[in-house]
């Protein structure tokens, strides 16, 4: 019961927090230079057809009443089209947020273990050589640009070895997992970022819960090694580890954009990016919020289990 | 990395394609025949049938459409293009300079008034039913003329398309909204499709009557197409073709290195350069006439720019040469400060303008402008923009000018076109449009991007020399114009760049298709 009032005090949470930043995402395509006219009549039309233009789109309109129609739309499910192109927005996300979805989750599922165990590893030795090493080392790694990251890969991996495709060319009318060495550039580009923010997230939570009195305790008694971290140690930093891991996801969702840019692969970042170089409100408004909600409703996850794993482990001491 | 964009802007400003005015010989190597042949083959050889083509592109996002009339990407009209009949293409040799497609010839009425297209007899699209007059009606009047495309917008400023009317199955009357004598080489620029009466939706399976069949579309990634073997003209010698949307330059020379295509469109010089050393692919780069522009225009309503003696300082402080070679390692051309090189109606007569940076300063000071402080403003909207924009500021400089530069983030120069009219000085481009075009479509009556030039003496000539059936007179009153410009214009125009593809050792025909401005694949072939 407890878990679900705060569940609930969690989403309500969300969804106002969502409802700010649609509206923080809209007022800033509001204050961009420009506007999508340029895009849709042509960079040469006359005024007059310019103006006609702007009132179709309903770009006269004052922006707060742009944004009421917009939202009211949303809460029914409908997202509007874009204005370049005239595709409902919703048809776009169903066909792009997957692809993003899937690099973001494989990236992940790559990543967590390996921070998993450096986590383990250097948490129970902080302040050691190995945790100075693989903690700089990481500090680095997340420092690096993606870009430059892929740029390495693609000369290592795709020109010098010539193993891989430079590009993430997906057949058409399949999906990226039609082409699975496609994905494997843009992963082992996403991965040391998502993998040096984890690391050091879990480094701090194994350090913390190794320095408790029941670990404390429990190494005393003469308990080592594995056991030690399987019984004792993971348990009580599950909590925090899953925070850290679903902070993770934040972070390769900015880095995805870049990704799927330099890959040229088929994501909803790569149309992100698209849509604001078009001023193409509902487009970005669309894909920011869906973004958006894709992070909080990750957030609350993460939020959710750890607080799970609390509980168990506040129950089972 | 919007690169996307920049090529909308790019097809935007100035897509109106190719439409030679009275095409000298040599401009397009093509045969002037366009009976079910083999095509040319390289050195005679009859090219190999079968196989599919993979070309890549800059296209659009998700938001792709298959509406050709309002899609803007340079990737959308070359897909429409594999996809749908034409009305022509320019062809210098042909006797009319086009080369008729679904059509059998134009005949123009003796006034200029009317345009009488007559429909070829027995093309059939690919549901079986035969093409007709409704269908070219529908095609030009309904879709075309509602498109904000400029290159639909020219043939609506010329012919009167809310009138124009079918006379049985086969003929087409188009009134002339004013005496034109080069209309056939607006409606035959390789622009103008068509599709069946009463299309409203464009759609996958939709019929149609080009050289390929369009069989699957995936917004924003690509189109596949198999051959259509009742094509009216000749049949492709591909089994198939395959158009990819790739955004990024390297990325594209990457697909093509790595063999995942076989040719890839509008690279940048530095890209490009990276592939001269590779064995497997070459670079095949427009030639004149299809050469873009790069300009900067000088605001004629903000001073000192009023004054016609600081404006040819502007022009006289430019080192050209040394923008060709640095920028474009030599693969470009020295401009006049005038577009449309190349093109039969460019005025080539006129002398180049010297580097003369002394004389710069001295009419500088004359007109008082000498030490004036001016911000050029300007973006990576086409590969060599910024750079050449860098030089200037310091060839400007060294005559005097208190010059910097603006640099604006991808997707920002034309995003507010309002703002960028009134720049003080801008760098901007120009597609590759006959000259007369070009002045009418950006600079006659005082448009917004005409940068505050307002010269209906001018504007008069023009119009005049496009109504001269007598091609001797057409280009005699057209040079005055251009003359004009030349002298008293406010645009500097030092350098015109090619697009620079490149394809797979092997890959031919790819120009035989006449509308080099987008490669064509009816007529490519693989190795």
């Amino acid at each position: 019961m407890n878990v679900l009032a705060f569940a609930g005090r969690r989403l309500a949470g969300a969804a106002a927090l969502l409802v700010l930043l649609s509206a923080a995402v809209f007022a800033a395509t509001a204050v961009l230079p420009g506007d999508a006219v340029s895009a849709v009549a042509g960079v040469d039309a006359s005024t007059g057809q310019r103006a006609r233009v702007r009132a179709e789109l309903g770009l006269d309109r004052p922006a707060a009443e742009r944004y009421a129609s917009w939202a009211a739309g949303a809460l029914r499910g409908d997202l509007g089209r874009g204005f370049v192109g005239e595709r409902p927005v919703t048809e776009v996300l169903a066909t792009r947020l997957p692809n993003s979805l899937l690099l973001a989750g494989l990236t992940l599922a790559v990543t967590a273990p390996l921070a998993l165990l450096l986590g383990l590893w250097t948490g129970l030795r902080a302040g050691g050589t190995a945790d100075r090493l693989v903690s700089t080392g990481a500090q680095v790694l997340a420092a690096v640009p993606e870009f430059v990251v892929a740029a390495l890969l693609t000369a290592v991996l795709a020109v010098w070895l010539g193993v891989l495709p430079r590009v993430s060319v997906v057949p058409l009318g399949g999906t990226p997992l039609d082409a699975p060495h496609a994905l494997v550039l843009p992963v082992l580009t996403l991965g040391p970022v998502g993998l040096a923010v984890a690391t050091r997230l879990l480094r701090v939570c194994v350090a913390d819960a190794a320095a408790a009195p029941y670990c404390e305790a429990a190494r005393l008694s003469g308990v080592r090694g594995v056991r030690l971290a399987v019984r004792h140690l993971l348990p009580n930093a599950a909590g925090p580890a899953v925070q850290a891991l679903t902070l993770t996801t934040g972070a390769l969702v900015g880095s995805s954009v870049v990704v799927e840019n330099v890959f040229d692969y088929p994501g909803i970042g790569r149309e992100l990016q698209l849509a604001v170089a078009a001023r193409d409100v509902p487009m970005v408004q669309g894909i920011a919020t869906a973004l958006v909600a894709v992070m909080l409703a990750v957030l609350l996850l993460g939020d959710l289990c750890a607080r799970l794993l609390g509980r168990r482990e506040a129950n089972g001491r | 990395m919007s690169r996307h964009f920049d090529r909308r802007a790019l097809l935007r400003r100035g897509a109106a394609g190719a439409l030679a005015l009275a095409a000298g010989p040599g401009l397009l190597a093509a045969c002037s025949t366009d009976e079910p042949a083999n095509g040319r083959g390289a050195a005679g050889s009859s090219p190999r049938s079968g196989g599919t083509l993979r070309a890549a592109f800059v296209g659009g996002g998700a938001s792709e459409t298959l509406d050709f009339f309002n899609g803007p990407s340079a990737l959308d009209l070359v897909r429409a293009r594999a996809w749908h009949g034409t009305l022509g293409n320019l062809d210098p040799t042909a006797p009319d300079g086009v080369r008729y497609g679904v059509l059998k010839g134009i005949d123009i009425s003796d006034d200029l008034s009317a345009y009488t297209l007559h429909v070829r007899p027995g093309v059939r699209f690919t549901d079986g039913s035969e093409l007709t007059a409704a269908d070219i009606l529908h095609s030009l009047g309904a879709l075309a003329a509602k498109s904000t495309l400029p290159v639909y917008r020219l043939a609506a400023a010329n012919f009167d398309l809310a009138h124009a009317r079918a006379e049985g199955d086969l003929k087409v009357v188009l009134p002339t909204l004013r005496p034109i004598a080069d209309g056939r080489l607006i409606l035959c620029q390789g622009n103008f499709l068509v599709v069946k009466d009463g299309t409203k939706k464009f759609r996958t399976g939709m019929p149609s009557c080009g050289p390929f069949r369009l069989t699957e579309f995936t917004p924003g990634q690509g189109a596949a197409f198999t051959r259509y073997d009742d094509h009216y003209g000749h049949v492709p010698h591909l089994d198939g073709l395959e158009l990819r949307s790739i955004a990024d330059s390297t990325a594209r020379a990457g697909a093509l290195t790595g063999g995942e295509v076989d040719f890839a469109h509008d690279l940048s010089p530095v890209t490009a350069r990276t592939l001269a050393d590779n064995g497997k692919v070459e670079l095949v780069p427009t030639k004149s006439p299809y050469l873009i522009g790069l300009s900067f225009q000088m605001n004629m309503g903000v001073k000192p720019f009023d004054d016609p003696r600081v404006r040819e300082a502007f022009k006289l402080a430019v080192d050209r040469e040394a923008m060709v070679k640095t920028v474009f390692h030599g693969n470009a051309e020295i401009g006049n400060d005038l577009p449309s090189m190349g093109f039969p109606d460019y005025a080539d007569g006129i002398p180049r303008r010297a580097h003369d940076p002394g004389r710069a300063r001295r009419l500088l000071k004359e007109a008082g402008a000498d030490g004036m402080k001016v911000r050029l403003t300007t973006g990576p909207e086409t590969p060599g923009m910024v750079e050449m924009a860098t030089l200037y500021v310091e060839d400007l400089k060294k005559a005097g000018v208190q010059a910097s530069l603006r640099e604006l983030p991808a997707g920002q120069l034309y995003a507010d076109f309002a703002t960028y009219a009134a720049l003080p000085l801008a760098g901007s481009y120009q597609m590759p449009i006959p000259a007369l075009s070009t002045y009418q479509m950006s600079t006659a009556g005082g448009s917004p991007s005409a940068f505050g030039w307002k010269e209906s003496a001018t504007d008069a000539l023009v119009a005049k020399a496009r109504a001269e059936s007598d091609p001797a007179e057409a280009k005699r009153l057209g040079t005055r114009a251009q003359r004009t410009r030349w002298e008293k214009g406010n645009q500097v125009l030092p350098v015109f760049k090619p697009n620079l593809n490149a394809q797979a050792k092997g890959v031919a025909g790819i120009r035989d298709d006449l509308f080099e401005q987008f490669p064509g694949f009816s007529r490519a072939s693989l190795a």
